[in-house]
């Protein structure tokens, strides 16, 4: 497994399901343990599409290429096989989840990921949920609140940083999670992947974003820029700087012409 | 039974009753026979064919010998678990009382927790005025009729004037045996600015041969400024028909809430009419359903706001797989001159298989104008989205929508301050979603 990158896409092809509206048109991006790659692009490029591909959307079908996940194949995988073989999605727009906690969610997610007749330790469990709240600077009462339910905008991204945090993956995907997000939001957000990147260096990021602005915060180890569903230019940070700057235009004229 | 039955199985069920309730009984006889079975033709009864459902010439009234058999093991079960949370219990087998216990303390303020028909020969304060005159009269319909001719037993329990029983009084029934059929009562009296917690529990084991029908009439009073919960918890075993007819009539300033949780039995028929009758009375009413395989469960509430200035507010929430089908229908009544009034009406689905029917039907009758009343209905199905974000943190499909419907139905749970009873409720939704 060591042989094999974290998250491998070659060619990869993908429509929405059920409708013949094609947006991924040949994928092909590559990254190694520990690494951050941000994904960047206009809206409808298809980003948040490869994002949701990783994750295993059921609302997007892969229709050629391939994408591997150290080494298998996550196409064939449903979404809680992916989650628990390391795969995390932070949701663009996390769900709210009336009369079901936070704790516990995260508590039977933890129990999913245990063999058939082992049971969770409650007690474990607890103290594995104060600690990992202590880390992102959260009050306990928070995992007693309902998924989501009437949260504002940054309570959700801290949800979805939280259960990073529980959960401990091996490739985080960020679907434009600084999306709509203030500066102190962003912050929190920014603050949370570098907390668990810092206490896990192998965990790789995918960064989904349409923004430079995170990247001033979550420094990527390479920056793609997607256009019209295929990578079209990969560098370091300047990319994204040069983007901040001159915007789509030149990709749209190299599109067009 | 009651089409085989005569004046004289009345006469038969009314032995040792003073002749007060004996002449009551010949009375509703009298319009029982007068009263013609329900048909889906009425409203009422649209969805839920009684006449073909419950056949009720097949069954015959049942009868539980306690002096040769004791207590059931499986009752005894049920009313030790969590014993020391109650004030008060009874047991009821096959419409017989086999049990009755209450707290010296409660007993010492002039509590009195009993069998209804030892009530009735006693001459208890408040049974002759209050059994079947006002609040569940045999005028009703078919089955407050049949109820009050041929009721076995059941429960009498009042609270005096400014007592406050802290813990719950707790009924717990059970039916032994199919083709048999149980008809009993509860008289529950809560004095001026009293307050009791009462749960009643339908038990039974599977009985999958036939029909046990438990046939009840609830009759509740809120005197002023009183507190009262009623929680009916249905946790009949397959073949279990449960009929009840619930009304609770709340007076000047008190609050009287009830919640009706229907999780076994083949079929759950509820008629619940909260009345209030006066100004600052306050009704909160939960239900929760939770039907699969061919289980039917039919909820007929109404809110009769008689005085002004009261509040009532329905929350009815239910989720059904297989083949079940659930039935809501609710109507908010504002008398004439009942300004002021606060009436909510809300009825909530989750149909989890393709087979599976609910059908909710909300709705408003307003004869004055300064009020706030609003209803709402709505039957839907998982959210795929919902699903998918549950599942991408490793939740297996099966997983995730258990933890959907737990949720759903635990809003009903987390408003009811009775921490074992929702303890208890959980741990069945829990059970039954596993079984599913």
């Amino acid at each position: 497994m060591d042989d094999f990158p974290i998250l491998a896409a070659t060619g990869l092809k993908a429509k929405v399901a059920d409708e013949d509206l094609h947006i991924l048109k040949g994928v092909d991006l590559t990254i190694g343990p520990g690494e951050i790659h941000a994904v960047m692009g206009p809206n409808g490029s298809g980003k948040s599409t490869l994002a949701k591909l990783v994750a295993g959307h059921p609302g997007y079908e892969a229709t050629g290429g391939s994408l591997a996940f150290q080494g298998e194949d996550l196409l064939e995988m449903e979404p809680d096989e992916r989650a628990q073989a390391g795969v995390f999605m932070a949701f663009q727009y996390p769900v709210e989840i009336p009369g079901v906690s936070i704790a516990n969610f995260l508590r039977t997610a933890l129990q999913a990921r245990l063999e058939n007749g082992e049971e969770l330790d409650l007690f474990d469990f607890q103290e594995h949920l104060m600690e990992r709240m202590e880390l992102l600077d959260m009050k306990p009462s928070f995992a007693e609140r309902p998924v989501n339910d009437g949260f504002s905008g940054g309570e959700k991204k801290r949800n979805e940083i939280l259960q990073m945090a529980v959960l401990k993956p091996t490739l985080a995907v960020m679907d434009e999670t600084d999306s709509g997000l203030d500066i102190d939001a962003l912050k929190v957000v920014a603050r949370g992947v570098n907390t668990l990147k810092a206490e896990n260096p192998e965990m790789s990021v995918l960064l989904i974003t349409h923004y430079q602005r995170i990247l001033d915060h979550v420094r990527p180890d390479a920056v793609h820029v997607m256009f019209d569903g295929r990578i079209v230019e990969t560098g370091g940070p300047e990319v994204a700087l040069a983007l901040e700057a001159e915007g789509y235009e030149e990709y749209r004229a190299a599109h067009a012409a | 039974m009651a089409s085989n039955a005569s004046a004289d199985s009345v006469r038969e069920a009314g032995v040792g009753d003073p002749g007060w309730l004996q002449a009551r009984r010949e009375e509703a006889w009298e319009t029982y026979n007068a009263t013609p079975m329900p048909s889906t033709r009425s409203e009422e009864w649209r969805y839920t064919d009684v006449a073909r459902m419950l056949p009720l010439g097949e069954l015959t009234p049942a009868f539980w010998d306690c002096s040769a058999n004791g207590t059931p093991s499986e009752l005894q079960e049920a009313m030790e678990r969590g014993r020391a949370g109650f004030a008060g219990q009874v047991g009821l087998v096959d419409g017989s009382v086999v049990a009755v216990e209450l707290d010296d303390e409660a007993a010492d303020r002039g509590v009195v927790l009993k069998s209804l028909r030892q009530a009735a020969r006693d001459g208890d304060e408040g049974v002759e005025a209050l059994l079947a005159t006002e609040a569940v009269p045999a005028s009703d319909g078919k089955f407050p009729a049949l109820n009050a001719a041929l009721w076995s037993d059941g429960v009498f329990l009042r609270v005096p004037r400014g007592v406050v029983l802290e813990r719950p009084v707790r009924l717990s029934r059970w039916n032994s045996q199919a083709g048999t059929a149980t008809v009993t009562r509860v008289l529950l009296v809560a004095e001026e600015a009293s307050r009791v917690s009462f749960v009643d529990e339908a038990l039974s084991p599977d009985l999958e041969e036939g029909t046990a029908l438990a046939a009840t009439a609830v009759e509740i009073f809120a005197r002023q400024g009183a507190q009262v919960q009623y929680v009916s918890l249905q946790q009949m075993g397959r073949g279990g028909f449960y009929l009840a007819n619930q009304r609770t009539l709340a007076e000047r300033d008190s609050t009287l809430d009830t919640l009706n949780v229907a999780l076994g039995g083949a079929v759950g028929r509820v008629d619940l009419n909260a009345r209030l009758l006066g100004p600052g009375a306050n009704s909160d009413m939960l239900g929760l359903y939770f039907g699969d395989d061919d289980q039917h469960f039919d909820f007929n509430t109404s809110q009769d706001h008689v005085a002004p200035n009261a509040h009532s507010d329905l929350l009815y929430k239910g989720a059904l797989d297989g083949n079940a089908r659930g039935v809501f229908r609710g109507i908010i009544r504002v008398h004439k001159g009942a300004q002021g009034t606060d009436a909510y009406q809300t009825n909530r689905n989750l149909v989890l298989s393709d087979r599976a029917v609910a059908t909710s039907l909300p709705n408003l009758e307003i004869g004055a104008d300064d009020v706030r009343c609003s209803h709402g209905a709505t039957v839907g199905q998982l959210d795929g989205e919902v699903l998918f974000y549950l599942m991408s943190r490793g939740l297996r499909r099966e997983q995730a929508e258990r933890l959907v419907v737990l949720g759903f139905l635990g809003e009903v749970l987390s408003r009811l301050p009775l921490g074992d009873v929702v303890q208890n409720v959980t741990r069945a939704i829990e059970a039954k979603l596993r079984h599913a």
